[in-house]
Parts: structure tokens; C-alpha cells; sequence
């Protein structure tokens, strides 16, 4: 019981010559909302790709429940049953309405039968108050609907670890807040999540921690309070301060 | 010299419409083998050709290559008469075209499975999708879609492309359309010529205009764009 939820254990990954990751290492707990803030180009998405193992970690290791999710020996399809993604592109399935991209998971890898994964599905796109939305499909629905099909399809999976990666940045701003206000739902929820976003304010009112990652090293991981009100590094404070007066200057 | 001969002769190929559809028949039906013969060879290797390595991607590379870099009409004539792969004439056609038209086929599906978009299949692993499962229920079903256009053009080139056949002595629409005047029982080439033509045409016609049918049926609402 004492293992938390995920571990990355002094995890190294490069491109080629370019380092992108330089020993992470980071933990967190069942039910923690954890926001990942960095530059772009500071290995964020990269950081959350290897726990689901989308890009395969150079050395270091990464545990799930205690387990060892790394090893070649791991099947990654039963490990990408535990934690669920939602992607900043959506990537929902093009050929299938909101309700079909919901259930498709629920059929193909859990089993269910159609009218169970049906019923589940409906729940999902009530969740993130898209019910209206079931027999549309991906083109026919706005950004926001798109991402929302998206954290529905990944919630329906049941995981025990939803990662989202740049969730409103394809976005339209005034598309932002409807996305935002389902993960606030959801972190109440108690959901576990791990969240690479530039939403402060999510940041600051959902997040249990902040890690700030800059340069594929995790400098600084906080509570938000702390780290936003008194950020020990200057790395941190800089990067704080550059976001400030982007924020005030748009 | 004849004051009207191109009565008599359009007369003659009215007279000869019963022969006719008797190769337009066997036409027909090679067509249709031919497709599917090519359908059951130019899928798997479309996909290979995206999705495999080693050597099994490089042989299935290699015979399309091959295949589409040899006429037709050497193709056949290897197939009956030297490797003899059937005794007839009909089986000898269908395997030639099949052939061919696999090896183009599997360029239609190679391009139409590398056109969905990296993210779809990303996202289906993401699920917990195997790589086999996630092609086969998300990107096959946006691939087929993609392959109808190039899938409309196969379909015409096969179906002209039967009459190579003549060759073998196959009774299909064009030999049997040679055979009328090359009896001698009369001069209405031309005129035979023209209508083998027209029921080519009449039959490329109707079956792009089904495959329309077909390509919007199937048309994703509002586009492709996840």
C-alpha cells in the first residue's frame, strides 16, 4: 500500500544527440492532480509519452502500483489499459461518431458486449456533457466537443491514471474553458491525473503539485502555492515571470 | 462497290447481338474474378508494404515491382503457354489479370493506408489496442474509403484490359467481335469495332457511377478531419 501510484525512477531518453529527458524522477499518489509546467522543447510531452510507453525510455525505470511498467518484458497493451491519454490533436477516430470513439475501447480490448459498452459510452459523454453529441462525428463537432469526446473515451477505459497531454493548446481560446471545467470536474472527482498544460489557472486551483521541468530535469515540484508564490529556483521564477507578462501582454 | 454497305453491316451486327453477349458474358466474369483475385492479393500487400519489414516486405515489394514493370500481354502469354498454370483458357486470363492487378492494387491501398493520420493509430494503442487490432478497426476502415477513387480506375483499366485475353483464344466480348468478321461472312469491322466499343463504355459507365454510389455512402458526415 505504501507505493505510489507512479514512480519514474532516474528515467534518461534522447533523440539522436538531443538529450530530452536527464534523470527524472518524479512520484505521485492515487488521487493527485499533478500539473507539469516547462519552456516547449523542456521534455514534458516526452515525460508523459514514456509512461504510457508511446516513446520507450533510454535508462531508468517507471512503476506503476509498484510494478515495473519498463521492462521489455512488460505488455504494454495491458499497461495502456491502466492509464489513459488524452492528446493535444484529439486523434479521435475519424470514421466512428463520438459514441463509437467512446465504445471502440470498451469492445476491442475489454470485451463488452455492445449494448453494456453502449450504455457505458452514454454515461462517459454525459460526464463531459456531451450526450446531445452521441451520433455526431469528430467533424461535425467543435474543438472543444472533440477534446471532451476525447477525456470521455479515455475515462470509459477505467484507468487508473489519465495523462493529458497539451489538452487545450489546439484550441480555440474561447474553447478552452469548457475543457478545463471537465478536468476541474474530474480532479474533484478524485480522479488521478497528470496534466502537461499552461492553465494557470487549472494549475493553481486543481493541481495537489506543480512540477516545473526545464531542460528534461524536473527542477522544481511543489504544491502550487509554494511553488507559484515562493519558487525556490530562478529557473522557476523566470519562467513564472515570462508567463506573467505573456499573460498580461495578450 | 455498294451505294449504302453500312446498312448491311449494321444489320449483320444486330444479327450477331446474341454473340455478343455471350462474350460480354465471359468479359463480365473475368472482370469480376480478375478484381477479386486482385482485391485478395493487393490488400495484404498494400500492407505489408506499410506496415511489414524484413524479408516478407521486401519479396512482396519486389514482385509488384516486377509485375508492374511486365506488359500485359507477356504476362499471359508466359502464363499459358509456358508455365501452363491451367488448361484453361478462362482460369489463365483470370490468374494474368489477378496478377497485375494486385500488384496495382496494393499501390492504391499502400497509399490510402499511409494517408490516416499517424494519431489515429496512436491513439488506438493508447486505448490498449494491439497493433494488428488497432490497423484492423481504425485505420482499415478509413483506408477503404480513401481507396475508392484510385479502386474506380482499377476497375476500368481490368475490365479493358480483359480483351488481352484474345490471345489465349479466350471467347471474350473483342475476340468474339474479331471472330464475326474474320470469317469472312462479312466487312462490318468498323461497325463492330464501334459497338465492342460502346458496351465497354456502357459497362465502365455504370460501374463508376455505382462506385460513386458506393464512395458516398460510406463519406464520413462533415469530412475527414478528427
Amino acid at each position: 500500500m505504501s507505493d505510489p501510484l507512479l514512480r519514474l525512477d532516474d528515467v534518461y531518453k534522447s533523440y539522436g544527440d538531443e538529450r530530452v529527458l536527464s534523470g527524472v524522477s518524479f512520484e505521485m499518489d492515487t488521487g493527485d492532480v499533478d500539473v507539469v509546467i516547462g519552456p516547449s522543447g523542456s521534455g514534458k510531452s516526452t515525460m508523459l509519452r514514456c509512461v504510457n510507453r508511446l516513446t520507450e525510455i533510454d535508462s531508468g525505470a517507471i512503476y506503476l502500483d509498484g510494478e515495473c511498467v519498463t521492462d521489455a518484458d512488460t505488455d504494454v497493451n495491458e499497461l495502456r489499459k491502466q492509464v489513459g491519454m488524452v492528446f493535444q490533436d484529439f486523434n479521435l477516430f475519424a470514421h466512428l461518431t463520438a459514441l463509437g470513439n467512446v465504445t471502440l475501447g470498451l469492445r476491442k480490448v475489454r470485451g463488452m458486449e455492445k449494448s453494456a459498452a453502449r450504455e457505458k459510452g452514454y454515461e462517459h459523454l454525459e460526464q463531459v456533457g456531451l450526450l446531445d453529441q452521441a451520433d455526431s462525428y469528430p467533424a461535425e463537432l467543435s474543438g472543444g466537443q472533440k477534446q471532451r469526446v476525447g477525456i470521455a473515451q479515455a475515462l470509459a477505459m477505467d484507468p487508473e491514471l489519465l495523462l493529458f497531454d497539451e489538452p487545450t493548446s489546439a484550441l480555440d481560446p474561447e474553447l478552452v474553458g469548457e475543457v478545463v471545467d471537465v478536468m476541474r470536474d474530474l480532479a474533484a472527482e478524485g480522479i488521478t491525473m497528470l496534466v502537461v498544460s499552461h492553465e494557470m489557472g487549472f494549475a493553481r486551483s486543481a493541481a495537489s503539485d506543480i512540477v516545473f521541468l526545464d531542460g528534461g530535469e524536473i527542477v522544481e515540484h511543489g504544491p502550487p502555492e509554494q511553488l507559484f508564490e515562493n519558487p525556490r529556483a530562478d529557473r522557476t521564477r523566470e519562467f513564472l515571470g515570462r508567463l506573467r507578462t505573456e499573460h498580461e501582454e495578450g | 462497290m455498294h451505294a449504302f454497305p453500312l446498312q448491311s453491316d449494321w444489320a449483320f451486327v444486330l444479327g450477331s447481338l446474341d454473340l455478343l453477349f455471350e462474350g460480354l458474358v465471359v468479359t463480365v466474369a473475368l472482370t469480376a474474378a480478375s478484381i477479386a483475385l486482385g482485391f485478395l492479393l493487393g490488400f495484404p500487400a498494400g500492407a505489408v508494404e506499410v506496415y511489414g519489414r524484413g524479408p516478407l516486405a521486401r519479396v512482396v515489394e519486389t514482385a509488384g515491382v516486377v509485375l508492374r514493370g511486365t506488359p500485359l500481354l507477356v504476362i499471359i502469354i508466359i502464363l499459358f503457354f509456358v508455365v501452363s498454370v491451367s488448361s484453361s483458357a478462362f482460369v489463365t486470363a483470370a490468374v494474368a489479370l489477378g496478377l497485375r492487378s494486385g500488384a496495382y492494387q496494393s499501390q492504391i491501398f499502400r497509399g490510402a493506408l499511409q494517408s490516416v493520420d499517424e494519431g489515429q493509430l496512436e491513439a488506438a494503442r493508447s486505448i490498449g489496442m494491439g497493433r494488428l487490432q488497432a490497423i484492423r478497426h481504425v485505420v482499415v476502415p478509413q483506408a477503404l474509403r480513401r481507396s475508392v477513387p484510385g479502386f474506380q480506375n482499377e476497375f476500368t483499366i481490368v475490365l479493358k484490359d480483359t480483351s488481352i485475353a484474345i490471345v489465349i483464344g479466350l471467347g471474350e466480348l473483342l475476340t468474339v467481335g474479331q471472330n464475326l468478321y474474320q470469317g469472312g461472312q462479312s466487312t462490318a469491322a468498323l461497325e463492330i469495332f464501334l459497338t465492342v466499343s460502346l458496351i465497354y463504355f456502357v459497362l465502365t459507365f455504370t460501374t463508376n457511377r455505382t462506385l460513386d454510389y458506393v464512395d458516398d455512402y460510406f463519406t464520413i458526415p462533415g469530412g475527414e478531419q478528427a
